[in-house]
């Protein structure tokens, strides 16, 4: 607990830091700035849900914002905290000061990678009240019709909203992790952050051909906008269970392969 | 050291029964080399052995340094220093062998044996956009405490007091070597070990490191202090090794680490009569000429031995002065050089270590290294074989 107190204030001490967070939070100005430009119209074929009423309710400036989220940005953020969290110290070799700490390297590196956690999910959240202060400021809070056509109060679509910003941090742990293991094996951030986007992004364009549909359930990418069930009328449940048994078993598979690097790595720089 | 250490009869004593590869062939369970009397061993290495591929960087190293010890680890660029320092700090992992820090050993119970251990590898690493004070409240917080009582007495310790709250990334070279000091002291530890804590100094600088350590030492911490500057472990350590391709050189006390000047120059009223009282003292060998001077080798204790026949003899002395016959650092060149060329480097460990010493032992009749036992029973030379 200390170790992680320590690394809050070494990372809140960083500019970096505060450089993703402002990128994400230009987001829902941006889709506030877009949808009050635009007329209200249809939803385009293949457009996601939500994005094209945006300017009808407040709460759909969260959803689109968070379907931007999933899809791409924070993946990206995400890998780039789990990429810079063992790589970027090795880097300038205070990755080196710290193991000459009497501190065990488990700790060390579950420390780093909770960071890391903490980063997106605090991303998520910053991004989740700058979009409803924003949404509801520019298009008020009125209730939400849901996927199914029915009507859901603010209350419980506040709340499902929240639950889907969870579900979507989750799904960018995946990414996270993804980095996080290759920064024990390399002492570079950005090869780590530029393998990790690049998984996500092969992931994504495979699940996007049919001929890939066999590994489907295995890719955690295949889950990133599982969110949207929760928006049906009732709740359609099995694809967030999938998502959450995936998003498991990967950021656990990928935690254990980096312990397994760093636990017996040669710190040299 | 053990029994089974002791000289074989043929070696002549206190000659070249120096801990070469061979005797810590034993590996990982050979036990620590006592060298300390009746001082604990604070931190050893064991048979410790580092590969890098076909490189062998760190040779069956086996160390002891006792508490209250500044001791030094001399070598050359490239000796093995750096991946030693960094084996103890358990950074890398043993090919084979291990260390020992108050009892604990590395890797096996690394963090125990951090607990005892403070100080820094190549160049110490800080975060360059907090300042010296943030910097160690942070670093010296995990497994430890750092409070600001400690934080202002460690900085002000290496002179950075007025320093510590700019930001480290606008620190000299200097400045961060300092910090890296204070970072060393500020868990208060047993031993600290400092890697060419002097290196890309000005003299100012290294005059001010050296100093410290001496200080250091003096309050009875342990410094274990690496270093390829013979003279500087001369001025402040009181053991040493020396290191060369990842083995042990020459170990021992440092007044005994390179040959004493105990030849002296004598001139005299009749040279003549004096050159016949010498060579009855000390042998044709210990006798020669240089420009009017008679060169005696008397070692320490012959000289007034030599005075005193003089006189008795009424041979006039006028003067007696140290031949100085080698520098520091020539010594320094000799003995690495001399290693060099013994063994190919990435050899099969042990090769050259089999081969027997005694029969150089045997051969130099004179030793021109000050072969008195040490305090330990033990003196080791480089031996040429
Ligand atoms: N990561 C590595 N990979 C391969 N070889 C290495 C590595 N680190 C060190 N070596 C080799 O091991 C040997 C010992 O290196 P080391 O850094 O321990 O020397 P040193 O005594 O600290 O030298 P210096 O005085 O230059 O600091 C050298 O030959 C070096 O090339
Ligand atoms: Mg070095």
């Amino acid at each position: 607990m200390t170790l992680l107190r320590l690394e809050l204030s070494k990372t809140l001490n960083q500019k970096r830091t505060y450089i993703g967070w402002v990128g994400l939070v230009l987001v829902p100005v941006i889709v506030v700035a877009a949808g009050s430009l635009q007329k209200p119209r249809p939803q385009a074929p293949g457009e996601p849900p939500f994005v094209a009423h945006v300017s009808q309710n407040g709460l759909l400036v969260m959803l689109s914002v968070l379907i931007a989220l999933a899809a791409f940005l924070l993946p990206i953020i995400a890998a780039m905290g789990g990429a810079s969290s063992v790589a970027s110290e090795a880097e300038t070799g205070t990755l080196k000061t710290w193991l000459t700490r009497p501190v065990s390297r488990a700790a060390v590196l579950l420390t780093k990678w909770a960071m890391a956690v903490l980063y997106a999910l605090a991303g998520a959240a910053l991004v989740a009240v700058v979009s409803l202060i924003a949404g509801v400021l520019a298009f008020g809070l009125h209730p939400l019709v849901t996927l199914s056509g029915t009507t859901m109060g603010v209350q419980q679509a506040l709340a499902l909203i929240g639950l889907a910003y969870l579900l979507v941090v989750a799904g960018a742990v995946c990414s996270l992790s993804i980095a996080f293991f290759i920064s024990t094996l390399t002492d570079s951030s950005l090869t780590a952050a530029t393998i990790a986007i690049a998984v996500f992004t092969v992931l994504t364009i495979l699940n996007a051909f049919s001929v890939f549909d066999f590994m489907k359930p295995y890719t955690y990418s295949t889950y990133r906008l599982a969110f949207l069930n929760l928006f049906r009328f009732p709740i359609y449940w099995p694809p967030i269970r999938q998502a959450l048994v995936n998003y498991g078993v990967t950021t656990a598979l990928l935690l254990l392969a980096a312990w397994a690097v760093f636990s017996r790595k040669d710190i040299l720089t | 050291m053990a029994d089974h250490k002791q000289p074989p009869a043929s070696t002549p004593p206190g000659v070249c029964r120096g801990r070469l590869a061979e005797e810590s062939a034993g590996g990982a369970d050979s036990p620590a080399p006592r060298a300390c009397d009746d001082r604990p061993v604070v931190l050893s290495t064991h048979g410790l052995t580092k590969r890098f591929g076909k490189l062998v960087a760190v040779d069956h190293l086996d160390l002891a340094v006792c508490r209250g010890d500044v001791f030094g680890f001399l070598g050359p660029n490239g000796a093995g220093k750096t991946t030693t320092i960094r084996m103890i700090f358990g950074l890398i992992f043993p090919t084979s062998g291990y260390a020992e820090v108050a009892g604990h050993r590395v890797p096996g119970e690394r963090v125990a044996a951090l607990r005892h251990l403070g100080g820094f590898v190549e160049v110490p690493a800080f975060y360059p956009n907090m300042s010296a004070r943030r910097n160690l409240r942070l670093i010296g917080s995990a497994g430890g405490d750092a409070s600001e009582g400690r934080i202002t007495e460690v900085l002000d310790t290496v002179g950075l007091l007025t320093r510590g709250d700019s930001r480290v990334g606008g620190y000299s070279h200097g400045m961060k070597q300092r910090l890296g000091i204070a970072n060393a002291l500020l868990n208060s530890p047993d031993v600290i070990i400092l890697d060419e804590p002097t290196s890309g100094l000005d003299p100012q600088g290294m005059k001010d490191v050296r100093e410290l350590v001496r200080e250091l030492g003096k309050v009875g911490t342990t410094v274990f202090l690496s270093s390829h500057l013979l003279h500087e472990i001369e001025q402040v350590c009181n053991r040493a090794v020396i290191i060369n391709r990842g083995r042990t050189v020459v170990e021992g006390p440092v007044a005994t680490l390179r040959p004493r000047d105990e030849a002296v120059k004598v001139m005299t009223g009749d040279q003549q009569k004096a050159f016949e009282t010498a060579r009855a003292l000390f042998g044709a060998q210990g006798v020669s000429w240089d420009e009017g001077y008679l060169v005696v080798r008397a070692g320490d204790e012959g000289v007034p031995e030599l005075v005193r026949r003089l006189v008795a003899d009424g041979v006039a002395v006028r003067a007696v002065v140290p031949a100085v016959e080698q520098g520091l650092e020539e010594f320094f060149l000799g003995l690495t050089q001399s290693s060099d060329a013994d063994g190919g480097r990435g050899e099969p460990a042990g090769r050259r270590a089999r081969q027997p010493c005694a029969a150089w032992a045997a051969s130099s009749s004179r030793s021109s290294f000050n072969g008195a036992p040490t305090s330990a029973g033990r003196v080791c030379w480089p031996c040429r074989c």
